[in-house]
C-alpha cells in the first residue's frame, strides 16, 4: 500500500533583494571572490572534509564549478558568471566581483529599480563606446609580428595565479612555451576560413616546471611493454607513414544489444568469431599497406600480434580527447564499425618516434604540416599542477582571443579606476536631453553613475590584500598601490613607484588620491589623458575580449537581478 | 548542497599549525642516526616497525587540507627520488613555524612569500659552487681510500653496527610490553577543534630524548596521536657511528673494500680495487652509514660496470635491478645474484631437479594464466546462453580447458612460464605433474628483462603461441647462499633464474627480524636511487650540513644588508609592483626565519647523532661556524676548508675528534633542492590559503555539530 502525500504549496518571497538573508550571502560571496583576486590573491582549499582530494586556487573556474550556491539570486548570478567563463575563460572574477558591488551600490540608492536598470545600460554603452573607439586609454593594440605584448598578455595571466607556485623564471619558462605552443596551432597556409588547431596538454606531475616542452605532433601515452626496441614503421612509396584511426572498440568483445538473449550452441565460440573478424580487419590493413594503427580503445592482443609480425605499429588506449585533434592532424577519419573499411578513412603522417618523460613513456606522432601540438607540463604536486594546468588553459584561450581581436587592456586595476573617471567626467557633461530620454534627473543619473564608477573602483581595490592604500593619479586615471605600514600623511610621490599596469612611472607629480570608493570624487578635468610612455617590457594586460564581455555580463546580471521581485520556490 | 566555508585565522593560520604539528613526528628521523618508531593500529593492535619518513606519514591521520596537501609533496618527492623525504617533512615544520612568527610580527602575507622564494632561490643558486662533478669525486674518494689502514677487513662488525642495535631492539620491545609506559591520549574529540588538535600532538612530545617514539594510530575517524615514551636508556643514542654521511670517522670505520673479503656469490674483478669497484666508493659516500647496502650496491656496481663497458651503455642500471626479501637468514647473508631470485612453493621446486643445467625453453605471460582472464578492456557478454546438446560430467569444460592449455605447453616444449598476474591453482598442479615451471606475480621489469635475452615474446593468452614467442636459454637453480648451502625456509623455497648475458641482479636481502625486512629493504631502494640520481644529474653537493651551512651564511650575509643599493635593486626585479612594493620593509625578518629552518635543521641533526647534548649546544656550535665563516670573508672557502678536513659540525669536540682525513659524505643536488623548494611550496600554498571551502555530504554534518559556529554557510 502506498500512501499520497498532499502536495506542499509553493513558497513566495516577495522583494527577495531586501531580506538579510540575501544580504549576507551576497557580502559572504563578493568576500570570497575579493579575496581571491589577483597576484597577491589568497587561496582556498576546496574539499570534501573527509580526506578527499583538496583542490587549491583562487581562480573563479575551479571555485564557481564546486561551490553549489544554495539562494536562488545568487544562483542566477554564479550561473551568468560561470557562462561567461566558458565561453571568455579569463575575466571570471572581474565580472563575479564587478556584479556583487553593483547590485550592493545600486540597492543602496533610493531609486526605482526601473531607472537605476536604464541609467546603468546608458552607462555601459559610454563604456563599451570608449573601449572600442580610438581614443580609448586604457587599451593598447597587440602586433602579432612582435613578441612583447604577446608575451605581457600570457605572463599576466599566470603570475595572477599564486596557487601555481611558480618563481619568476618558471613563469618566463612557460610564458615562451605558452606562446610556441599558440604559434604551432595557427595554420601556415591561410586560406578563406582558416581554422586555428589544438594544443593538447600532456600531464607529467612531480617534475619540475622549467621541465616542460612543446612538441609538435601528439603524444599517445603507452606501456613499456608494448615498445618494441628497434622502432619499425612501415612506409608508403611517398616516404609517409600511413594511418588508420579507430574510434570502435577493438578488444574483440562482442557489440552488447541492450535486451534479450543469444542463444549458441556448444562448442561454438563468439569470442573467437569476433576475434577472426578482428583478424581480418588485420589482413585487410596489411593489404591496403597501413603502417600504423592507432585505436580510441582496446585493441585484442591478438590481433596487435598479428599487426606486429607484419610490422604494423597498433597503439591502443589514445582515449576520446585525442580523437578530434589525431583526426585533424592526420587527416585521418575515425573508423567506427570493423566490416566496413573504405580505403578513403586512411591519413597520413611523416614520423613516429618514442619519447620518454619521468617515467612515461609516449608514443610521438609527427605530421607533415602541423597545427597540433603536445604541452607537456609538469609542476611539483598534483593541486599546483591542477591549477597550472586551468592557467594555461585560459592563456591560450586569451591568445586565441586575441588574434581574433589584436588589442588588449591595461591590467593591474588602471582600466577600472581610467574607465571610472572616464565616466566621472563624462556623467556630468552630459546635455539635458539625454535625461529626458533616460526619463530620470540630474541627480538620479550622478547617484547611478557615482554607484557605478565605485563599483569598478572596488575591483581595483581588491587586488590590495595586505592592508597598504590604493591610490589614483588625477592625470591618467591609474590605479596605484602603497604598501602597508606608512603613515597615511606622508608624500604619496615617495612611497609609488610604478602603477598597477606598469606603463606610468613615478616621474611627475601625478596628483594622487586615496581611492577607497567614497562617493562625489573629484572628477578630472578634460577627462583621464592617454599615458604617454611608449609601451614598456613588463605590462600587465588583460584579454580585451574578455574583459568587455565581463563589464557587460556583470552589468547585465546586476539589472536582471535588481529587477527581481518575487522568488517562487517548489518545496516539494 | 549549500557549502561550508572556514576563514583561517590570520594571526593564527590553522593550516600552517597542522602542518607544523604533523612534522613534528618526522623530527627524530632526520639525519644518518634515525630513532626507529613503532607505529601502533589502536583498533587491530597490530604494529609496524618504521625509520623513514615516507613510511611515517603512511601512518599519520591526514585528512585535514593541510595535512593532505603534506601527504601529496611527500609522495610526491618519494616517487621522483626516494629520498630527501625526512629533510622535506622537518623543514615544512620549521618553515611553518618560522612563517608564523612572521605572522605574529604583522609581516604581510605576500612579503613572505615573494622574500622566501626569492631567498631560496637565491641560496639554490649559491650551494652550486658546492657542487663536484662525479668524476671528480671518484677521483678523490679512490685516491683517499687506497690506504692500508681501510682494508681492515670486519665484515662480521656490520649487523649490529649498522642496523637496529639487537639491545636496542630489546628496549623498544619492552616499550611495548609495558602498557603503562604508553600514553594512549583521548582519541574522542574532534579534529575541527585546531586547538585542542594541536595540544593533543605538541604536548606528548615534550621528551625527545627518546630513541623510540610510539606513534598511536587511532581509530579511522579520529585524529592519530603520537605520544613519546623517554624509557629506553639513553646510552643507546650514544652508540658509536662507524661511518655516517655527517660524522665520518676513517680511523674506526670497519668498512670493508678489500676484494678478497667479499663472501658474495660475485667474485669481483681483479685490477686495482679502486678501479674495478667504480662508483663504489661514491655509493658509500652517498650512504647514511647502511652498510650491508653499500655492499650490495658495490657488488651490483661492480658487475653491472663490466656489462656496461662491453655495451657501452650507463654504468648503473637501476631497473636492471630486482629485490628478493628472505626473511630467517642472518643479515650477513645478504647477496646479490645475477638473474632472478624467487620464492617458490616447495611442489614447484621440486620440478627444479629435473632441470638442472639444462637450458630451458621459457614463455612470458603478460596477464593472469587463468580461464576467466581477458585482456583489460575486454566487456564480458551477459547474456549469451549456451546449449549443450549431449550432456556431459559437470566439471568437464574447465578441464577441457585446462587441458588444451596444458597441450599448448607441452607442443611447443616450454619448461618455464613466467606470469605478471595470478596463475590457477589446478593449471599449476598439472604443469608441476608435466615438469613445467610455472611461477606467478612476476613484475613487468623482470618480464622485459628475459624477453630482451631469451628473444621470448610476451603473450596475453596461451593460444597466441607460435614458435617465435618462446624463448630459450634459461636456467633454474636454487638459490644457494654464500656457504654454499641451498635454503629451505620452512613454506618458501628460494630459486635462481638466469640467462647468459641477462641485465637482471636480485638483491637478496635477509634478516632473522620479521618487523625489519620492509625497512632492510626501503633502505637498500633508498641508497640504489641516490646513486641512481647522483649519476643522473652528473654531480654531488657536500654533505654533512656543508650545504646547510653555507644557504645560512648566505641569507645572514643577505639580512644584514638589506637596504643596500644593490639589493634594493635585486629587490627591484619584481616588475610585479603587488608583490614588490612592501617587499624591502620586511626583508630582514623573512629571510631571518628561512634560515631558522636551515639552523633547525642542523641542530637537530646533531642532537639526533648525539654528537650535542642539546639542541642549545648545537646551535652554539653552528653559530660559532658561521662566525668563522664570516670571518674568514668567503664563507664557501671557509666550509670546503672544513669539509675537506671532516671536520664540518662534529669538530674538535666529542670522541670523534681524533681522526685526521675523514671519510667524505655527499648528498644528492637535485633531490636535495627539490626537498627544500617542495617544502617551502607547501607552506606558502598553506600560508595563502585563507579559507577552506567544504563540500558534499560533510556539510551537512559540520551545520548540525557543535563547530557550525566557525563555519559559514553560503
Amino acid at each position: 500500500m502506498s500512501r499520497l502525500e498532499a502536495k506542499k504549496p509553493p513558497l513566495f518571497i516577495s522583494e527577495p533583494l531586501t531580506k538579510d538573508t540575501f544580504s549576507q550571502s551576497l557580502s559572504l560571496l563578493n568576500g570570497i571572490l575579493k579575496s581571491c583576486y589577483g597576484p597577491a590573491g589568497r587561496l582556498k582549499q576546496l574539499h570534501n572534509g573527509v580526506g578527499g582530494y583538496v583542490c587549491t586556487t583562487s581562480q573563479s573556474s575551479a571555485i564557481l564549478s564546486r561551490l553549489s550556491v544554495s539562494h536562488p539570486v545568487l544562483r542566477v548570478l554564479t550561473a551568468s558568471v560561470q557562462n561567461h567563463i566558458s565561453r571568455f575563460s579569463d575575466c571570471g572574477l572581474f565580472t563575479a566581483i564587478l556584479c556583487c558591488s553593483l547590485i550592493e551600490s545600486f540597492k543602496k540608492l533610493n531609486i526605482a529599480s526601473c531607472t537605476v536598470i536604464k541609467i546603468s545600460k546608458h552607462l555601459l554603452s559610454l563604456c563599451m563606446d570608449y573601449l572600442n573607439s580610438e581614443a580609448c586609454g586604457c587599451r593598447v593594440s597587440v602586433d602579432f609580428s612582435s613578441l612583447e605584448t604577446l608575451l605581457c598578455l600570457v605572463r599576466s595571466v599566470l603570475r595572477s595565479k599564486p596557487a601555481c607556485m611558480l618563481s619568476k623564471p618558471e613563469v618566463d619558462h612557460l610564458t615562451v612555451l605558452i606562446l610556441k605552443a599558440f604559434m604551432f596551432t595557427v595554420p601556415c597556409h591561410v586560406e578563406t576560413n582558416a581554422v586555428l588547431g589544438k594544443c593538447v596538454i600532456v600531464p607529467v606531475k612531480g617534475r619540475r616546471v622549467v621541465d616542460s616542452t612543446v612538441l609538435p605532433g601528439l603524444l599517445i601515452e603507452t606501456p613499456e611493454i608494448q615498445l618494441a626496441k628497434p622502432l619499425t614503421v612501415k612506409r608508403s612509396c611517398s616516404n609517409m607513414i600511413k594511418m588508420a584511426l579507430f574510434c570502435v572498440s577493438m578488444s574483440g568483445d562482442l557489440f552488447n544489444p541492450e535486451e534479450g538473449t543469444i542463444t549458441v550452441h556448444h562448442g561454438i565460440s563468439l569470442e573467437k568469431s569476433e576475434l577472426n573478424r578482428l583478424l581480418n580487419v588485420g589482413k585487410q590493413l596489411v593489404n591496403d599497406e597501413v603502417g600504423l594503427v592507432v585505436c580510441q580503445k582496446v585493441i585484442h592482443p591478438s590481433l596487435k600480434q598479428y599487426l606486429k609480425e607484419n610490422h604494423i605499429m597498433a597503439v591502443d588506449r589514445a582515449g576520446l580527447s585525442l580523437m578530434e585533434p589525431l583526426s585533424q592532424m592526420t587527416g585521418s577519419k575515425p573508423i567506427a564499425s570493423i566490416h566496413l573499411l573504405s580505403p578513403s578513412c586512411y591519413g597520413s603522417l611523416k614520423d613516429v618516434r618514442i619519447e620518454s618523460f619521468a617515467s612515461k613513456h609516449f608514443v610521438h606522432l609527427i605530421p607533415n604540416d602541423t597545427v597540433v601540438c603536445s604541452l607537456i607540463l609538469c609542476n611539483r604536486n598534483e593541486t599546483a599542477w591542477d591549477e597550472l594546468k586551468r592557467a594555461c588553459e585560459t592563456a591560450e584561450h586569451v591568445l586565441q582571443l586575441t588574434i581574433k581581436e589584436p588589442l588588449a587592456l591595461l591590467g593591474g586595476g588602471c582600466t577600472e579606476t581610467h574607465l571610472a573617471s572616464y565616466i566621472r567626467h563624462k556623467s556630468c557633461s552630459l546635455p539635458t536631453s539625454s535625461f529626458k530620454d533616460l526619463d530620470c534627473s540630474r541627480s538620479q543619473y550622478q547617484l547611478v553613475a557615482d554607484g557605478f564608477c565605485c563599483s569598478l573602483e572596488s575591483v581595483a581595490c581588491s587586488l590590495n590584500h595586505d592592508d597598504g592604500e590604493i591610490l589614483t593619479d588625477m592625470v591618467y586615471g591609474h590605479c596605484w598601490f602603497v604598501p602597508s605600514g606608512f603613515p597615511s600623511v606622508s608624500n604619496c610621490s615617495d612611497l609609488v613607484s610604478k602603477c598597477g599596469c606598469g606603463i606610468n612611472g613615478n616621474t611627475e607629480n601625478l596628483n594622487w588620491r586615496l581611492l577607497q570608493g567614497q562617493f562625489g570624487s573629484p572628477i578630472i578635468q578634460g577627462g583621464p589623458k592617454e599615458p604617454s610612455g611608449k609601451v614598456a617590457d613588463f605590462l600587465t594586460l588583460d584579454c580585451f575580449a574578455a574583459k568587455c564581455s565581463g563589464l557587460q555580463v556583470a552589468l547585465e546580471t546586476a539589472n536582471l537581478i535588481l529587477d527581481l521581485s518575487y522568488v517562487i520556490e517548489d518545496q516539494n | 548542497l549549500p557549502m561550508a566555508f572556514r576563514d583561517a585565522n590570520a594571526r593564527r593560520h590553522t593550516g600552517l599549525q597542522q602542518l607544523s604539528s604533523l612534522a613534528l613526528a618526522g623530527r627524530t628521523l632526520l639525519g644518518p642516526m634515525k630513532s626507529y618508531k613503532f607505529i601502533v593500529d589502536e583498533s587491530t593492535n597490530q604494529s609496524t616497525l618504521i625509520c623513514s619518513a615516507a613510511r611515517l606519514i603512511e601512518s599519520l591521520d591526514l585528512t585535514s587540507a593541510a595535512g593532505q596537501l603534506l601527504n601529496e609533496t611527500i609522495q610526491a618527492q618519494n616517487k621522483e627520488f626516494r629520498t630527501g623525504i625526512s629533510t622535506l617533512l622537518f623543514l615544512v615544520g620549521a618553515w611553518s613555524n618560522a612563517v608564523l612568527e612572521c605572522l605574529q610580527q604583522n609581516v604581510p602575507v605576500s612579503a613572505i612569500v615573494s622574500v622566501m622564494s626569492e631567498g631560496l632561490n637565491s641560496c639554490c643558486e649559491r650551494v652550486q659552487c658546492l657542487q663536484i662533478s662525479i668524476h671528480d669525486v671518484n677521483k678523490e674518494l679512490c685516491s683517499s681510500s687506497v690506504r692500508p689502514n681501510a682494508f681492515k677487513s670486519k665484515t662480521c662488525q656490520i649487523g649490529c653496527d649498522t642496523l637496529l642495535n639487537p639491545q636496542i631492539f630489546l628496549y623498544v620491545q619492552k616499550d611495548i610490553s609495558a602498557p603503562e609506559e604508553v600514553i594512549p591520549v583521548d582519541s574522542h574529540s574532534h579534529q575541527e577543534d585546531d586547538s585542542n588538535f594541536n595540544e593533543r600532538l605538541l604536548s606528548p612530545f615534550a621528551s625527545f630524548g627518546s630513541i623510540a617514539s610510539l606513534v598511536n594510530l587511532t581509530g579511522n575517524k579520529s585524529t592519530s596521536t603520537i605520544s613519546g615514551s623517554g624509557v629506553t636508556a639513553s646510552s643507546c643514542n650514544k652508540q658509536k657511528l662507524t661511518h655516517s654521511r655527517y660524522f665520518s670517522t676513517l680511523g674506526k670505520s670497519h668498512f670493508s673494500s678489500q676484494q678478497g673479503s667479499f663472501q658474495g656469490c660475485l667474485s669481483g674483478p681483479s685490477a686495482d680495487p679502486c678501479e674495478c669497484y667504480g662508483l663504489g666508493h661514491l655509493a658509500m659516500a652517498l650512504s647514511r652509514g647502511n652498510q650491508t647496502s653499500v655492499k650490495l650496491l658495490q657488488r651490483i656496481v661492480a658487475y653491472q660496470r663490466g656489462k656496461a663497458e662491453c655495451s657501452g651503455s650507463s654504468p648503473f642500471n637501476i631497473a636492471g635491478i630486482v629485490t628478493c626479501c628472505l626473511l630467517g637468514l642472518p643479515e650477513s647473508y645478504s647477496c646479490v645474484s645475477p638473474g632472478f631470485v624467487t620464492l617458490v612453493s616447495p611442489e614447484q621446486a621440486t620440478v627444479i631437479k629435473y632441470f638442472e643445467d639444462k637450458a630451458l625453453r621459457i614463455l612470458l605471460v603478460d596477464g593472469d594464466l587463468t580461464e576467466q582472464y581477458r585482456h583489460l578492456g575486454f566487456n564480458r557478454p551477459c547474456n549469451v546462453k549456451t546449449i549443450l546438446e549431449h550432456p556431459s560430467l559437470p566439471g568437464d569444460r574447465a578441464d577441457l580447458w585446462l587441458s588444451s592449455m596444458l597441450d599448448i605447453l607441452i607442443s611447443f616444449e616450454v619448461n618455464l612460464v613466467l606470469v605478471k598476474g595470478n596463475v590457477c591453482e589446478n593449471l599449476m598442479e598439472r604443469c608441476i605433474a608435466n615438469s613445467i615451471l610455472v611461477i606467478g606475480s612476476v613484475t613487468r621489469d623482470v618480464l622485459c628483462a628475459f624477453g630482451e635475452v631469451t628473444s621470448a615474446q610476451p603473450v596475453t593468452y596461451l593460444t597466441q603461441l607460435n614458435a617465435s614467442c618462446v624463448g630459450s636459454g634459461a636456467q633454474v637453480g636454487l638459490w644457494k647462499a654464500c656457504d654454499g648451502r641451498a635454503m629451505d625456509l620452512g613454506e618458501l623455497v628460494p630459486v635462481r633464474i638466469k640467462v647468459r648475458g641477462i641485465p637482471l641482479l636480485t638483491a637478496v636481502l635477509t634478516t632473522t627480524v620479521a618487523s625489519k625486512m620492509q625497512l632492510i629493504e626501503d633502505q637498500f631502494w633508498t641508497l640504489a636511487y641516490r646513486l641512481h640520481h647522483a649519476l643522473h644529474d652528473e654531480k654531488v653537493l657536500l654533505g654533512g650540513g656543508a650545504a646547510e651551512l653555507l644557504c645560512l651564511s648566505h641569507i645572514q650575509m643577505l639580512a644584514e644588508q638589506p637596504l643596500q643599493p644593490a639589493n634594493k635593486n635585486a629587490m627591484k626585479k619584481f616588475h610585479n609592483p603587488w608583490l614588490a612594493a612592501s617587499a624591502t620593509e620586511y626583508t630582514s625578518v623573512v629571510l631571518q626565519a628561512l634560515a631558522s629552518g636551515w639552523k633547525q635543521y642542523l641542530s637537530v641533526v646533531m642532537c639526533n647523532t648525539a654528537k650535542t647534548a642539546s639542541e642549545l649546544e648545537a646551535c652554539t656550535s653552528v653559530d660559532h661556524h658561521l662566525k668563522k665563516a664570516a670571518e674568514c670573508g668567503s664563507p664557501s672557502a671557509y666550509i670546503l676548508k672544513e669539509f675537506r678536513r671532516g671536520d664540518l659540525l662534529g669538530g674538535g669536540s666529542g670522541p670523534f675528534a681524533d681522526h685526521g682525513d675523514g671519510l667524505k659524505v655527499y648528498d644528492n643536488v637535485t633531490a636535495k633542492t627539490e626537498a627544500w623548494r617542495r617544502a617551502l611550496d607547501l607552506v606558502l600554498l598553506v600560508l595563502q590559503t585563507d579559507a577552506e571551502i567544504i563540500t558534499g555530504p560533510k556539510r551537512n554534518q559540520l551545520l548540525n555539530s557543535h563547530v557550525s559556529s566557525e563555519f559559514m554557510f553560503l
